[in-house]
């Protein structure tokens, strides 16, 4: 599949607070942003284990990103603490298992940065689709 | 051998433990033995399993301390069943207070063959410490490789994997009464092999847990060197929030707390 036919599904984990008010606030600001993006909202980006983000990667995603509030501005004061142990641990296991690391991504958006949100997705989608189709898929297809 | 049975029989004998956790030759095998004071004579044939036929004794002992919560034990342990022991008290499945080890050091081919970085416990009843390995090989090598290779290489061995959960029920550090590994909507059922992210969310699991005891890769029919993986995720989690697994020191698991400060950053895109 050439770079220009490839369409990348992307999963996002965004927390109920900060990222996906900014995701409204980019949407109401009509600000434009790729529509490979799936949103699957969650109380808290702590709540998002890891075992979530490998499932997305099983059932066909070539993305998962995260969205969570900035350091401190948690609306359960720690919850994203959690949150970066958990996927920065992740990404390094991925790539220890040749897993291409750099499907996952991690990004701290408040709910008044609506042009960082559709900033974060185009680039992110750039680059998945600069990475091309999952590894795992093909393989997951090939079995 | 003798001041290993000395030590039991004279636990059993003034009645510090209800009993002891240890090995026994039965029918030509060595397995796990529950000695008591009632069958004093046996501790006589009381035994350290050798290298080749080692079993789970801390699991073992969490379903005796389950079923008899008043009671105190006392425990065959290597250094690694030590370890074991430490992370189950901080888990909560233990009580240290009611847990006496009767401690062994293993032997140098052993440590080399596990790669082991403790290959002793804490009190020495039986055997001389021996050179601990610090870095292990396996790991290195798979951390040399391109990422295209060690995907390659990886899917290989996951795609053996028959779905036994021969790993998962050898292991003393899975206690969960839940496992998501059977969860219908994280992972799918009724195929083989099964999803390609099973070893993943074990090696997950295992982060910071794993005391490397390597039952697991003994047990799997399949041959998948899970060993190197949870090896791996240990140094992960060693190299991220400084965790050694099983030091009695080493304070709460970083999985366990959110912790006072945020210590890492989001990785830039």
């Amino acid at each position: 599949m050439s770079d220009s036919t490839f369409e990348p599904k992307i999963i996002g984990f965004f927390c109920n607070w900060c990222t996906y008010a900014g995701a409204d606030l980019a949407g109401v600001s009509r600000l434009q942003y790729p529509s490979n993006i799936r949103v699957i909202r969650v109380m808290c980006s702590g709540t998002v284990s890891p075992h979530h983000v490998l499932r997305a990667f099983q059932k066909g995603a070539d993305g998962v990103l995260i969205g969570g509030c900035h350091i401190g501005d948690c609306h359960y004061l720690r919850g994203n603490y959690m949150t970066v142990k958990r996927m920065r641990f992740l990404q390094d296991l991925l790539k220890f298992t040749g897993f291409e690391p750099g499907r996952l991504h991690l990004e701290w958006i408040s709910a008044a940065e609506g042009p960082k949100f559709a900033q974060t997705v185009r680039d992110f989608t750039e680059k998945i689709k600069k990475i091309g189709p999952s590894r795992l898929i093909a393989a997951v297809k090939a079995a | 051998m003798d001041k290993l049975r000395a030590k039991v029989r004279s636990l059993l004998t003034e009645g510090k433990v209800a009993g002891y956790l240890g090995y026994l030759i039965k029918d030509g095998h060595p397995l796990p033995h529950f000695f008591t004071k009632e069958n004093l004579a046996e501790v006589d044939q009381a035994m350290v399993a050798p290298d080749s036929a080692r079993y789970p004794l801390d699991k073992l002992l969490i379903a005796l301390a389950g079923r008899y919560p008043e009671a105190i034990f006392a425990i065959q342990v290597r250094g690694c069943d030590e370890r074991g022991l430490n992370e189950l008290y901080k888990w909560g499945q233990l009580d240290p207070e009611k847990v006496v080890p009767v401690g062994v050091a293993c032997t140098q081919n052993q440590a080399d063959y596990c790669e082991c970085p403790g290959p002793w416990a804490s009190v020495v009843d039986y055997g001389e410490k021996c050179l601990p390995v610090a870095k292990s090989r396996r790991v290195e090598r798979i951390d040399t490789l391109a990422e295209q290779d060690a995907f390659q290489e990886w899917l290989a061995a996951f795609k053996r994997c028959i779905k036994c959960y021969g790993c998962r029920d050898v292991c003393p550090m899975c206690f969960c009464k839940e496992c998501s590994l059977e969860h219908e909507d994280l992972m799918s059922t009724g195929q083989l092999p099964p999803d390609t992210i099973f070893q993943l969310v074990r090696a997950i699991h295992m982060a910071g847990r794993c005391i490397d005891c390597g039952l697991c890769e003994e047990t799997c029919p399949a041959d998948i060197p899970l060993r190197v993986l949870y090896k791996k995720a240990n140094a992960l989690v060693k190299d991220l929030f400084d965790y050694d697994v099983g030091s009695p020191g080493a304070g709460p698991s970083p999985w366990k707390v959110l912790g006072e400060d945020a210590t890492l950053e989001a990785k830039p895109m």
